[in-house]
């Protein structure tokens, strides 16, 4: 049976843009409106808006939210307080990752939390098998409230006539509920881009208003395509690539990420605290090409004929005009500088092992 | 979304464009292929003095989001092949039958011109596959 694709509350005004749309995680999402390129770019230079409705939201609620989420996810909840979110990942015990996510302390008994599209139910499910006897109430506001991404070295600029709070006072992973031209918004500084810029979210009816609102000020609409190859640049690991429910978050590199709450037990811990202390057989570095080309996802990595990893995000550079990646790799091929050869199509190229992020801008 | 389509060409169903200039052909791909690439970073075409057959493999374009094979649209060797889409591959985006043309071959086998589509049968394809 054909399951119809899910629209966003965006998708007229995607369609009206002559956008090119494509099933993502279930959804109708646009990819390019005219060219990859240029929204790259835009972003880079000025200003550009995700909708990025597809990614799930949900309100968790109770007495023990903080003592639960300290129990599921890897990353130190005591970093936390009123007005912050925490990037962070749940874990299987395996260490291997349920999904990435963030997630912002309203008040201490009261977080909402932005998980991808692909894992909406996945997580939902989790977090809810997870509660036992704790007091936590988790709701599921992904399609009754829309979200989109506003992100741009500009972002500020344009943004702070709209808005009823001082941006600045905003500092990078804090957030704010104010109105954005009369609506009343959650505005979080956060992004996925490499610049600066915002995350926002709000009821499904403001939704062409704020969408219009952004255009007017000076963003241009943005795909899924310049999302990803921003957040390649950026080095930003993308769930199903660089971590997945066969790849942990210190395979991935995100060292910083796995913290030793003492005293507190939490799912993955175990396993993901020795691989921090004693390393692990195989880890996601940056790849360059020496030969011309491109390198995909799923592409190969050989040296001396041996077979040593495979691509997990690969792309043409808009910023860096060439072509970047990421690979899982055996660690002791990881090191920067290492050259190897990637197989694309039966002809063997040349690439080095290069040092990431390829470009942030924040 | 109208795209351009020159009555003074022929196509192939993959989306190849085809001019025909006594035993040369001219080759490159069509403004409804670019548009579906989209933006265009790299390509790859055969060495000079090649000879393919017939819809055999001729090159790739890789545009940021996918890989595309260009297919021999007619059987020959390769004369010449078109310098500015290897240094600026987005010449082929805004200029699919101008700068953007892809190689020239010396056509081996001319009763295969016949086969090759008319721009009104091409076009019908491209209706077809829009739909």
């Amino acid at each position: 049976m054909i399951q119809e694709l899910k629209k966003t509350p965006f998708y007229d005004i995607h369609m009206n843009l002559g956008a090119r749309m494509v099933d993502f995680a279930g959804f109708s999402m646009p990819v390019q409106y005219e060219s990859i390129i240029k929204e790259h770019e835009a972003v880079r230079n000025k200003a550009g808006v995700f909708d990025v409705s597809h990614m799930g939201e949900f309100l968790l609620e109770g007495k023990d939210v903080i003592s639960f989420l300290q129990y599921v996810m890897i990353n130190d909840l005591k970093l936390l307080e009123p007005t912050k979110g925490q990037y962070s990942c749940m874990c299987y015990e395996n260490g291997t990752v349920v999904d990435d996510l963030v997630y912002y302390e309203e008040e201490p008994e009261r977080f909402r939390m932005i998980v991808n599209a692909g894992n909406v139910e996945k997580d939902f499910q989790w977090l809810n098998e997870h509660i036992g006897s704790k007091d936590v109430k988790i709701t599921n506001l992904s399609s009754e409230r829309c979200r989109l991404a506003f992100q741009g070295p500009k972002s500020d600029e344009y943004l702070q006539p709209l808005v009823d709070v001082d941006l600045s006072s905003i500092n990078r992973f804090y957030f704010a509920h104010t109105t954005l031209n009369g609506a009343p918004i959650f505005i979080a500084r956060t992004g996925y881009t490499g610049e600066l810029g915002f995350e926002i979210s709000f009821d499904n009816k403001y939704a062409e208003k704020i969408w219009n609102d952004l255009i007017k000020i000076g963003a241009s609409p943005a795909g899924l395509g310049a999302r990803d190859s921003l957040r390649l640049e950026a080095t930003y690991s993308l769930y199903g690539h660089e971590i997945s429910d066969s790849i942990t978050p210190i395979e991935a590199g995100l060292f910083w990420l796995v913290k030793p709450k003492d005293g507190i037990d939490y799912l993955g811990k175990e396993t993901l605290l020795k691989q921090k202390s004693e390393g692990t057989d195989r880890i996601i570095v940056g790849l360059n090409l020496l030969d011309r080309g491109i390198i995909r996802e799923h592409y190969k990595i050989f040296k001396n004929d041996n077979e040593i990893g495979y691509v997990t995000s690969g792309g043409y550079s808009p910023t860096l005009k060439k072509t970047i990646g990421l690979g899982l790799v055996e660690k002791q091929y990881s090191e920067v500088g290492t050259e190897f050869e990637i197989e694309i199509r039966n002809k063997f190229l040349r690439g080095k092992i290069v040092a990431t992020p390829f470009y942030r801008n924040v | 979304m109208e795209y351009e389509f020159p009555d003074d060409l022929k196509y192939m169903k993959t989306h190849e464009w085809v001019r025909i200039e006594g035993d040369t052909a001219t080759i490159g791909i069509t403004d409804y292929a670019q548009h579906q690439l989209g933006d265009i970073v790299y390509v790859e075409l055969p060495e000079i003095g090649r000879t393919l057959e017939k819809e055999s493999s001729a090159g790739e374009i890789e545009s940021v989001k996918a890989v595309g094979e260009i297919l021999m649209p007619l059987s020959g060797e390769i004369v010449e092949i078109n310098a500015i889409i290897i240094e600026s591959p987005e010449s082929i985006n805004s200029s699919p039958y101008g700068n953007g043309w892809m190689m020239k071959i010396k056509v081996s086998n001319s009763s295969e011109i016949n086969e090759l589509l008319s721009v009104e049968d091409y076009k019908k394809i491209v209706e077809e596959e829009k739909k």
